[in-house]
């Protein structure tokens, strides 16, 4: 396999969101992080798989564990670390912070309330459309989100209208400590699709190969004109719902096993292995990333807080 | 008594008629312009203030929505977000609970979450007031927004304000709500005491800018839309009696033009608010607390309020009557305050 082959990128891209998150928690370990942390460690092959299809035009709507999306969408790492470090340099010049990342030059942005991604994304989709552009909006929430009145309200009128929308259900299974089999109607999110004239498909969120041809489909289709898709990847959440969660509702056998059983990296290395990539290979790669990272670290934490001075500026367009 | 204008004449085009010229308008201006909301299209709006529009620019710019409000609410951040300039028509304030989330949390944080980086220029058109319809369909709930940063809250009361505020809320790069009031909408331009006459052609109002609708020397009253109605009644009724109202239409919660209110307060001395919102932590306390602070306690002899006392608004009419700044209300209070003056 040659290293620019496409699923070698793949790959690369799983290890670099790792070591961004990595980097997200020694930042806060540091203390240079002051607020709450949502990392998607676990969550690597959905955001990898994204970065396939996703075109500059599109729009990606996501949610408080945005970091991976981002990067997939294209928003510089160096920006977005720096947001996430609550930096002047950040993408929002520290106004949004991990949970509130906006770029518009890459149509991307997020939002911390859950379910609340969607709505947004529905009017990227019918301003494409306005314009007859070919672009697609991607509207990312969790199997918590899924339950919300704005995902059915959002089909509703994407379905209506035909709409090039991806609703993209990263089911971890969790909404906090809330099981999602213990208060879904339905086994899968997918399946409710048909209710809203929409293409449900299911894929197994910690298979990247698998991930990235199924968030292929689902952008091709989407972008034919052929309508609405509710695209549900599952996956699971290595540490608790925000760092600092006690996480006591699993317990440490769970947690152990789904980290070795059900880490997509992993998963990914065993595949490649098996088919003859070389262990060394992959190992400089990681190596490579991680240093990367580190570097990039360093560099932001170097970058200056806002000035307090600062603190009631940019509420209106005036002072942009 | 009036005269019946002749047929044709401007004056006898109901207020919703101006609000869609200046829809109209701004939609035939600018391509990136759109309306979107229930009933807006077939119908031209449950007032009728977007009438003509869909047959005039088709239905993907008049957009009838389903009963989907949080949906079509965060369509119109996503709308603008991605570079159109939407309005979204809440047909009541009274329904923004279903969709709050979105016009607080999303259109109205983040050009701030964003750095000023993220513009969302969206409108949110929606009807207050009371008309007999009880609680849940005649609150005002300008004062909310006023609380909760981030949105520019636009009110208008004359005829011209209601062409051009709107004009100027769309052109606007934040994202604006514009309130009418439900008794304002069922009228016609010649039942204003404010003037009939809005030209044909173009208005844009400054956002921002109060307007003084009564000059008078005794007593200060801010008020806003159906209340300078009511008002402009009370004054004229005490006016006989020796005592001056200058009634201030404040026409904009966010910004609020303080430098107006405060200008006529500081020759007056006697401020009185009114307000069909809700009194407590409301417009009417904010007037009056900025007062103080920029002329000193010392420059007020006599201060008022009148609004809905704390209560929601009931359904009879003699109950809803007792509890809304009505224009004996407000005569009475003129009369109470102006003593001495």
């Amino acid at each position: 396999m040659r290293p620019n082959d496409p699923r070698i990128l793949r790959h690369r891209r799983m290890l670099e969101m790792r070591a961004f998150d990595e980097a997200c928690l020694e930042a806060l370990r540091r203390g240079e992080i002051h607020g709450e942390l949502h990392t998607g460690i676990n969550q690597e092959a959905i955001g990898a798989a994204m970065a396939e299809s996703l075109r500059p035009g599109d729009a990606v709507v996501s949610t408080h564990r945005n970091h991976f999306h981002a990067l997939a969408k294209g928003v510089p790492a160096r920006a977005l670390l720096a947001e996430i470090l609550e930096r002047e340099t950040g993408l929002c010049r520290g106004r949004g912070g991990h949970m509130h990342p906006f770029h518009p030059p890459t149509n991307f942005s997020a939002t911390g309330i859950v379910g609340a991604s969607l709505p947004v994304a529905l009017g990227y989709a019918q301003a494409f459309r306005l314009r007859g552009e070919d672009h697609v909006a991607v509207g990312v929430t969790g199997d918590g989100g899924s339950h919300t009145g704005a995902f059915h309200e959002t089909l509703v009128i994407a379905g209506a209208r035909r709409l090039p929308l991806v609703v993209l259900v990263e089911n971890n299974a969790l909404a906090i400590s809330v099981g999602f089999g213990d208060v879904s109607p339905t086994a899968t999110v997918a399946e409710r699709a048909g209710a809203w004239g929409a293409r449900g498909m299911l894929v197994d969120g910690t298979d990247v190969d698998a991930t990235a041809e199924a968030f292929a489909a689902a952008m091709e289709q989407a972008r034919g004109g052929g309508g609405p898709v509710l695209l549900e990847a599952t996956c699971t959440r290595a540490r608790g719902h925000f760092e600092g969660d006690p996480d006591t509702y699993r317990t440490r056998e769970e947690k152990r096993r789904l980290r070795e059983e059900r880490d997509p990296i992993a998963l990914h290395r065993a595949r490649l292995l098996a088919e003859g990539v070389g262990a060394d290979a992959l190992d400089r790669m990681a190596a490579e990333v991680r240093a990367e990272t580190a570097r990039l670290l360093e560099a932001v934490r170097a970058d200056p807080l806002p000035d307090p001075a600062g603190a009631a500026l940019y509420l209106w367009a005036e002072e942009a | 008594m009036r005269d019946e204008p002749s047929p044709g004449t401007r004056a006898a085009l109901p207020i919703p008629a101006l609000i869609a010229e200046a829809l109209a308008g701004e939609m035939a201006r600018d391509p990136s312009v759109l309306l979107l909301g229930e009933d807006v299209g077939r119908l031209g709006g449950v007032f009728g203030a977007s009438r003509g529009l869909l047959e005039r620019f088709g239905p993907d710019r008049v957009m009838d929505m389903p009963i989907a409000e949080m949906a079509f609410t965060g369509m119109g951040v996503g709308l603008a977000m991605a570079g159109m300039r939407p309005v979204v028509e809440i047909m009541f304030a009274d329904f923004v609970g279903v969709c709050l989330e979105q016009m607080v949390n999303a259109a109205a944080k983040i050009p701030f979450m964003s750095g000023g980086r993220q513009r969302v220029p969206v409108v949110f058109k929606t009807a207050g007031g009371c008309i007999g319809s009880a609680a849940q369909h005649s609150q005002c709930l300008w004062g909310l927004f006023g609380h909760l940063p981030g949105m520019k809250v636009v009110v208008p009361s004359s005829p011209m304000d209601h062409k051009g505020l709107m004009a100027a809320a769309i052109r606007c790069d934040d994202p604006v709500l514009f309130v009418e009031h439900k008794r304002l909408l069922l009228s016609k331009a010649r039942d204003s005491l404010q003037g009939a006459e809005v030209p044909e052609g173009e208005v844009v109002t400054p956002i921002g800018r109060a307007r003084v609708a009564r000059a008078g020397g005794d007593v200060t009253v801010a008020t806003l839309s159906l209340g300078v109605e009511h008002a402009l009644r009370a004054a004229a009724e005490v006016a006989p009696e020796g005592i001056g109202a200058e009634v201030i239409d404040l026409r904009s919660v966010v910004p609020l033009d303080m430098e107006t209110v405060c200008a006529s307060v500081a020759r007056t001395g006697r401020l009185l608010v009114v307000d069909e919102d809700y009194l407590s932590f409301g417009l009417s306390g904010e007037v009056v607390a900025r007062c103080l602070e920029a002329l000193g306690p010392g420059a007020l002899r006599q201060v008022g309020r009148l609004a809905v006392p704390d209560v929601p608004i009931p359904a009879a009419l003699p109950l809803e009557r007792a509890v809304l700044p009505g224009p004996e209300a407000i005569a009475a209070r003129l009369r109470a305050m102006a003593v001495g003056a």
